[in-house]
């Protein structure tokens, strides 16, 4: 599975939940394949999409809000899971799309295939699933309805695949719609 | 700044709207982040790159937030005030202790403790120094620009020796 088949499950799946996703071909992937109000597309500050996530989860409780995150960009932000394992908002999904690498800078490998962020994030109170295909991603969409977060699945995907086209709402109306989106 | 006058300042914020006060804690404010513990409104994170992701998420939801950190942290916050909080326009108050002012403070102080101010208009940051006299003005000042959607610094200095 490449990441934007991966992405195109999820937001099939998910209803219109609120979505921050990370900067490079991630937020890239989002847009091509399903623009809507509810995505804030994180385009810089690399790493901390889980803690906008985190933030929005707090105040807008009665959503469910979705982090489609990177290895590379959460190994940039450990702490995060830290802060969110010791807050266990109930309405935090965070999708980990894992490919080992760096792929939007060229492709260099990231630590993941060598420390298991998996134990990581269960000894910061998540609760993890780990999928590899297309089923079993279904299959966990389906249990975590019923299940309190904060909730990590880790979606291992293949590195390569198309390269989307880049963002081209302007940041601050990316901001206003996502805001508006939140009071519905 | 005077154990009081921090936690009138902690009131004073809170009081006018500020709702959530995220950040890594500095000596220099003490009392202020004391104050705010009593009120259960503290949030402390790893990092100061952190707090202010979660304070733009917390803004996202109509929610007014405040981001406190010592001038070091601030430093390695610079891309995430570029690349987000000014890139999205995310209205939210920096309150940023400043090591370094006084000339024989620890060595580690002193390089970031002199080129503060310069980051500080490098950035194009609106900023006002707070002190005993100034603080009430300098809040409304500060919630003025939040009301504004936009963001703002206020500077606490280090002015003893521990």
């Amino acid at each position: 599975m490449i990441r934007k088949e991966a992405i195109s499950v999820i937001v099939e799946k998910m209803s219109n939940q609120p979505i921050i996703s990370a900067n490079g071909f991630i937020s890239r992937d989002l847009f091509d394949t399903c623009d809507r109000n509810s995505n804030f597309y994180m385009i810089g500050s690399m790493g901390l999409a889980s803690s906008i996530g985190l933030g929005v989860a707090l105040k807008s409780t009665k959503k469910k809000i979705f982090v489609f995150d990177g290895d590379g960009n959460i190994l940039m932000n450990l702490g995060s899971l830290i802060t969110i394992g010791i807050i266990k908002p109930k309405n935090l999904v965070h999708v980990i799309f894992d490919n080992s690498s760096h792929e939007s800078t060229g492709g260099q490998p990231t630590a993941t295939n060598k420390i298991q962020l998996s134990k990581i994030a269960k000894s910061a109170n998540y609760k993890v699933f780990q999928v590899k295909t297309k089923n079993q991603l279904v299959r966990v969409l389906q249990k975590i309805k019923l299940i309190p977060g904060p909730i990590m699945i880790i979606v291992k995907i293949e590195k390569g695949g198309v390269i989307s086209k880049r963002i081209n709402i302007e940041p601050s109306k990316i901001k206003n719609r996502f805001m508006n989106s939140l009071t519905k | 700044m005077k154990e009081l006058t921090q936690k009138q300042v902690f009131d004073y914020l809170f009081n006018n709207g500020t709702e959530n006060f995220i950040g890594v804690p500095d000596s220099t404010m003490k009392h202020f982040i004391d104050q705010g513990f009593k009120k259960n409104k503290i949030l402390i994170t790893t990092r100061e790159d952190e707090a202010i992701g979660i304070a733009v998420g917390m803004t996202l939801s109509q929610s007014s937030s405040l981001v406190f950190m010592q001038n070091a942290g601030f430093a390695n916050s610079l891309s995430t005030i570029t690349s987000l909080v000014q890139l999205y326009k995310i209205p939210m108050i920096f309150l940023i202790g400043w090591r370094g002012f006084l000339k024989n403070d620890a060595p580690e102080h002193t390089k970031i403790g002199k080129i503060q101010p310069k980051l500080l208009q490098a950035l194009s940051l609106q900023s006002k120094i707070i002190n005993e006299k100034n603080w009430k003005a300098s809040c409304d000042w500060a919630l003025k620009l939040i009301k504004e959607k936009k963001p703002c610094t206020l500077i606490l200095k280090r002015d003893f020796i521990d």
